[in-house]
């Protein structure tokens, strides 16, 4: 299986761990990749609602450059990148590329793989992020149940957790701090309530909005599943209070 | 103004019959009840003006359309609205134009600082970004599209 791996601006710039884990994530599944430097920013939805144009054209010159199935770490990447490519296809009369989101992808592979892995524990709140969730058309899991990065946790041997502000949106978009930091420190809050180790997400721009105000861990999925592979904890940026918990098999 | 908005994507305002299911399921009007959904579509479906209420309060989440029982799409009537704004008066957050000068400098929307170059290094991960000539492409998209 060939891909091109997409991991747009935030985890190149600021999370490089999560990219490590990324990649060492796909290596431990057979997954091989190619990567394209001269990709720009998928332009998500605080671009298109400037310039839907703008928004397209940048799509344009990307869905020329990623050729291939691309998958993306992030989830505002995956929403802007299928949603362009799929407007863009329409125009051509062609096919899009297929854009797969890389939780979707490792449910897929681990259930082909069913590696061995060497640690069980953790209780995990999912942030399912809205992009992956909603806007018809390019949902994969079900935005009022979903099941995805929760059944991906499983399978690598850990313990998703529900709470009750789930499904809400961290707040990483609103423009007025006060009102997204509420929204933030509410979503963060509710699932440490539940007794949650750490919150998982699978985009990036959730990481940056929970982080400042969580008391938990704030991990990309990849982070997790990279550990739960066999990566070096230190190199995915695993913290030693989570392996700390955790119990070997 | 209605046609305005519907040539850059947004869904259709007069097919909304005022149930308020988006604003009862807005997350930011849970928090600011003067941000409400429904006084945006309703302001633009029965008056066809411009609504007194600031777009980029929107969270961008979507539920508003996920459950808006009539497919008018209110979250594609904000992002549309905003981008008129922009064009009107070039009413936008400053930190989203700061994103936007970004992208016209490095192609990508937040900036490798020396940290992450050197955390990159010690990781063992590429050097990232786009080339000169890459840059001057997506420069002069972002110019013809408007951006000075």
């Amino acid at each position: 299986m060939s891909l091109t791996l997409y991991l747009g601006c935030v985890i190149r710039t600021v999370h490089p761990e999560v990219e490590k884990a990324v990649k060492e994530t796909l290596s431990r599944i057979g997954v091989s990749f190619v990567e394209q430097p001269e990709a720009s920013c998928c332009a998500p939805c605080w671009f298109f609602s400037l310039s839907r144009e703008a928004w397209l054209r940048l799509n344009e010159r990307n869905m020329r450059l990623l050729n291939s199935t691309v998958v993306t770490a992030c989830d505002d990447c995956f929403a802007s990148l299928s949603d362009a490519f799929t407007i863009l296809a329409e125009r051509k009369s062609v096919k899009p590329p297929e854009v797969k989101p890389f939780q979707a992808l490792l449910l897929e592979r681990l259930r082909e793989v069913k590696p061995r892995l060497g640690f069980t524990g953790l209780r995990c709140a999912v942030q399912h992020s809205c992009r992956f969730l909603r806007s018809s058309g390019r949902s994969l899991d079900n935005p009022e149940d979903p099941k995805i990065v929760k059944s991906v946790l499983e399978m690598l041997g850990f313990l998703p957790v529900s709470y009750e502000r789930e499904l809400d949106c961290c707040g990483g978009f609103v423009s007025d701090e006060k009102i997204s930091g509420e929204m933030a420190r509410l979503k963060a809050g509710s699932a440490e309530e539940a007794g949650a180790d750490c919150i998982v997400a699978t985009c990036s721009h959730c990481m940056l909005r929970l982080n400042p105000v969580s008391r938990i861990p704030v991990l990309h999925l990849a982070q997790l599943s990279a550990f739960s592979l066999g990566s070096d904890p230190v190199q995915i940026g695993f913290p030693e209070t989570l392996r700390r918990r955790m119990v070997k098999r | 103004m209605i046609e305005t908005l519907r040539s850059k994507g947004a869904g259709n305002p007069l097919k909304c019959i005022q149930c308020g299911s988006c604003t009862s399921t807005c997350p930011v009007n849970l928090i600011r009840d003067g941000f409400n959904p429904r006084r945006i579509v309703g302001s633009i479906a029965r008056f066809n003006r411009i609504p007194d209420q600031d777009p980029w309060l929107c969270s961008t989440c979507s539920l508003c359309s996920e459950r808006c029982p009539q497919g008018v799409n209110p979250f594609s009537i904000i992002m549309a609205l905003r981008e008129v704004l922009y064009e009107n008066n070039g009413e936008a957050p400053a930190s989203i134009l700061k994103m936007v000068e970004q992208v016209k400098e490095t192609g990508l929307a937040f900036p490798f600082t020396p940290g992450s170059v050197e955390k990159r290094r010690l990781l063992g991960l590429p050097e990232a970004g786009v080339s000169s000539e890459g840059l001057r492409e997506i420069r002069r998209i972002l110019s013809e599209a408007g951006f000075k």
